[in-house]
């Protein structure tokens, strides 16, 4: 299925998501759009998906101009969108939710039999091999996307829009599912793959579609394409390195966090480290190996079982986040959406929100002390927004995440913890959190980064624990560390 | 253009009661007159005692059903208590006390046995009742001195001192709100309990406090109800819990918490005051009061939902 879209224009409110945009989508090719935050490259996906309603211009299939104004109508042309947040009842079992909708019946009954049979026959074909009977909510979020995808195939969808399947992956989930894409590909599938992860894009393929500002700058052969040519295309200036210097690792800094055997149940053991002031340290690993896990105890999210922390020499014996933040610890929580912003409410009220007890006299807000600390790291942080009195909801990611940051740093925190500090952010907005960071070490700020990105463990921090099954397997320093060996120690290091 | 539909979606219930109010005006004989509108305002002084707090505990991302059954036990209490000792101060800390006490058992309850808000105060609810029904054995209780009515009912500045005392309560959970730490961490919490919780602040702790207050305003609304009524007993209206709820979400404050307003409920208070003013004015059967009101109700959510829905 050949699928043409001419001309497409779509307005929100007073921004131009998409401006008279025109690509052709061959049968049977991976095809991605890239861009940053805002590009337009997701409202496109969306568009052709059925999800939003184009404002002009025109889609074509096989040559055929085709009016649909919903996802149910685009399905019925074989089109089907697997969104960046995962539409799966959790609590139901996989082949449930694969067969959600369409279920065999028997008069009212659902035929369970026939049913199972389908479903025998769609791993076959797919080879995705899942058990049926495993409620959704129970998967790894690989194996979620991987319910979707079938959820796809037992619709009969030729093309399938993947919105940032990636982003939320550990590296072997990544791979998994990049396997799988070229399988279906192999089936005569169309995948429209939308995602800002570029090794990914330059692996997988076929033609690339670089968009910015609402509008495609090129398309291209991903042979034709690197790293950097594709930065520049998407930012639309020459771009430099993705990672600003290291500043000189300071050996001689005191020591702001000593962390002595903690364990936690299962969830981690026996981990020992230490952070100096000036130093940026590095959290690798895979999915579930423990790390978000790990900061949280030491912010006092969650409780742990046996040992103990030191915080500039004192042993903490309370641990809550209000305790953290009053000793000037800063967190940055691993999911902006579900634990970082609070949606309904400014700019300013989202920064100073950790730090009212000390804008407070007897409860009442000092509103012009409040707007002194937010204008400052509001400034500091370089959030694009009219003013700090916008509802942070209307910013883009790299903005809120941005904001985020404003918020832990207010607190002039000695220890910042940041886990996964630049999880879908887009590119201009990652070098920006890169060089706060960089300058706040600098300026004898000890941060600890919990990240999934290889590229950003290697470029940013000054040393790299690798943990594995709630372990630490690994310290690698110095600017010899490679991706690879990071990988290798977070597949394969030893647990004792 | 733009900023004439924000508004006009902001203010929506203002826009509504305005319709209502200059409709009425025009349409209706009696409706525009010194003495109905003084009626209209002192007739809605107790709910709004209550509803002041309870749009605290609404945004907080809680819903506090018992307050009904709080409105009915405590004067219960209270009136024993002022039978016994003939005094109306104690009267009335008896009521406060009771509604603060329920506050914090639902609290503490929510808070620390992580249920759910409305199924906590929907059975501390049933409980209430209970205690109501056992300590009034079943029968009225009566204040034993009738004079003390006039603490609710005199008049100031034309207008009945309970109305004053509404008034004094809505400034209170307005600077609450708007004003203080506090209320800040009411709308975090109410946004994003997750990030309100790693931005230092104590959920359980806020919980309890927001629940405590809500019960305060209905013990007392409860207390002062029933020196005005002069008696109260344990099968006595409880609907007032209804119309509290349907003026704080007909206002515009999310029933899901993290945004609303105080003047929001106060707003949603008259609206349907007025509504129901003009329908006794007019003659409609209460009966079919009940069902457009119901409706509404209905369309001022539908409205909302369309407008949020629109906007993301």
């Amino acid at each position: 299925m050949k699928i043409e879209v001419k001309e497409i224009s779509k307005r929100f409110g007073a921004t131009l998501a998409l401006d008279s945009v025109s690509l052709t989508f061959e049968s049977g090719e991976i095809h991605t759009l890239v861009g940053e935050n805002g590009a337009g490259k997701s409202t496109l996906g969306k568009i052709i998906a059925g999800v939003y309603q184009k404002d002009s211009g025109t889609i074509l299939i096989d040559g055929q101009v085709i009016e649909y104004a919903s996802t149910y109508e685009a399905l019925q042309r074989g089109i089907t969108i697997i969104a960046q947040e995962l539409s799966l009842v959790p609590s139901r079992s996989v082949i449930e939710n694969v067969f959600l909708g369409i279920e065999d019946t028997a008069g009212p009954f659902v035929a369970r039999k026939k049913l199972r049979e389908r479903f025998t026959k769609l791993v076959a074909s797919s080879g995705i091999d899942i058990n049926p009977d495993t409620p959704v909510g129970a998967l790894r979020n690989g194996d979620q996307q991987k319910v979707e995808i079938l959820r796809a195939l037992a619709r009969n969808s030729t093309t399938i829009v993947m919105d940032e399947p990636t982003a939320r992956l550990s590296a072997d989930e990544t791979s998994a599912l990049k396997r799988l894409i070229r399988d279906l590909k192999a089936k005569g599938h169309t995948i429209i793959f939308v995602s800002h992860f570029l090794n990914d894009v330059l692996e997988i393929s076929d033609k690339i579609s670089i968009m910015r500002d609402g509008r495609l700058v090129r398309t291209s052969l991903p042979s034709e394409e690197n790293h950097n040519t594709l930065v520049e295309a998407m930012t639309g200036a020459g771009f430099g390195k993705a990672f600003p210097e290291k500043s000189a690792s300071s050996q001689s800094g005191t020591a702001v966090l000593k962390v002595n055997n903690l364990t936690a149940g299962n969830r981690f053991k026996n981990i020992s480290f230490e952070i100096k002031s000036g130093e940026i340290l590095g959290i690798a690993g895979l999915v579930g190996s423990g790390r978000t896990e790990l900061v949280r105890s030491i912010f006092g999210v969650d409780r742990f079982d046996s040992g103990s922390v030191e915080y500039l020499g004192k042993t903490i014996t309370r641990f809550s986040p209000a305790q953290s933040i009053n000793y000037g610890i800063g967190f940055l929580p691993e999911s902006r959406k579900d634990q970082g912003i609070i949606p309904a409410r400014s700019l300013s009220d989202n920064i100073s929100l950790p730090h009212l007890r000390k804008l407070t006299r007897f409860g009442w807000i000092n509103k012009s002390a409040e707007r002194g600390l937010v204008n400052k790291f509001f400034a500091l942080c370089g959030i694009k927004a009219a003013s700090p009195q916008v509802h942070i909801s209307t910013l883009s990611g790299g903005n809120q995440q941005k904001a985020l940051f404003a918020r832990s740093l207010a607190g002039s925190p000695k220890l910042f913890i940041a886990d996964e500090p630049t999880r879908g952010v887009d590119v201009g907005s990652k070098r920006a959190i890169y060089d706060l960071l960089t300058a706040q070490a600098a300026a004898g700020m000890a941060i600890l980064v919990v990240s999934s990105e290889l590229d950003e463990v290697v470029g940013l921090t000054h040393r790299v624990l690798v943990m594995r099954e709630g372990q630490i397997v690994k310290e690698l320093a110095g600017k010899s560390v490679t991706e690879n060996e990071v990988l290798e120690a977070a597949f394969s290091g030893k647990v004792s | 253009m733009n900023l004439l539909r924000q508004s006009l979606s902001k203010l929506a219930v203002i826009w509504a009661l305005a319709i209502v109010f200059l409709g009425l005006t025009f349409t209706t004989d009696n409706f525009f007159s010194v003495m109905n509108l003084r009626n209209i305002l002192d007739q809605q002084a107790f709910i709004l005692i209550i509803a002041g707090f309870a749009t605290i505990v609404i945004i907080s991302g809680g819903f506090d059903v018992s307050l009904g059954a709080i409105y009915i036990l405590s004067p219960i209490v209270a009136l024993k208590v002022e039978n016994s000792t003939g005094s109306l101060l104690y009267m009335i800390l008896a009521g406060a006390a009771v509604g603060i006490a329920a506050g914090i058992v639902n609290g503490l309850i929510i808070a620390y046995g992580n249920i759910n808000s409305f199924i906590t105060t929907l059975a501390t609810s049933f409980i209430l009742f209970g205690l109501a029904y056992i300590l009034s054995d079943g029968s009225i209780l009566s204040i034993s001195d009738i004079e003390t009515r006039s603490f609710v009912t005199k008049k100031i500045f034309g207008i009945t001192s309970a109305t004053w005392m509404a008034l004094v309560f809505l400034i209170i959970s307005w600077i609450l709100l708007e004003r203080t730490r506090f209320g800040r961490s009411v709308f975090a919490v109410g946004g994003n309990i997750e990030a309100a919780r790693l931005s230092g602040i104590r959920v359980a702790r806020l919980q309890i406090i927001a629940f405590t207050l809500g019960g305060f305003g209905a013990g007392l609304a409860g207390a002062l109800n029933s020196i005005r009524t002069t008696s109260a007993q344990a099968s006595d209206d409880f609907s007032v819990i209804f119309a509290v709820i349907a003026a704080i979400v007909v206002g515009g404050t999310s029933i899901a918490g993290g945004s609303g307003a105080i003047w929001r409920s106060i707003a949603g208070v008259f609206f349907i005051a007025v509504l129901v003013n003009g329908f006794n004015l007019n003659g409609i059967d209460p009966v079919y009061q009940r069902i457009i009101q119901g409706l509404v109700i209905l369309l001022a959510v539908g409205a909302d939902s369309i407008r949020s829905k629109r906007n993301t």
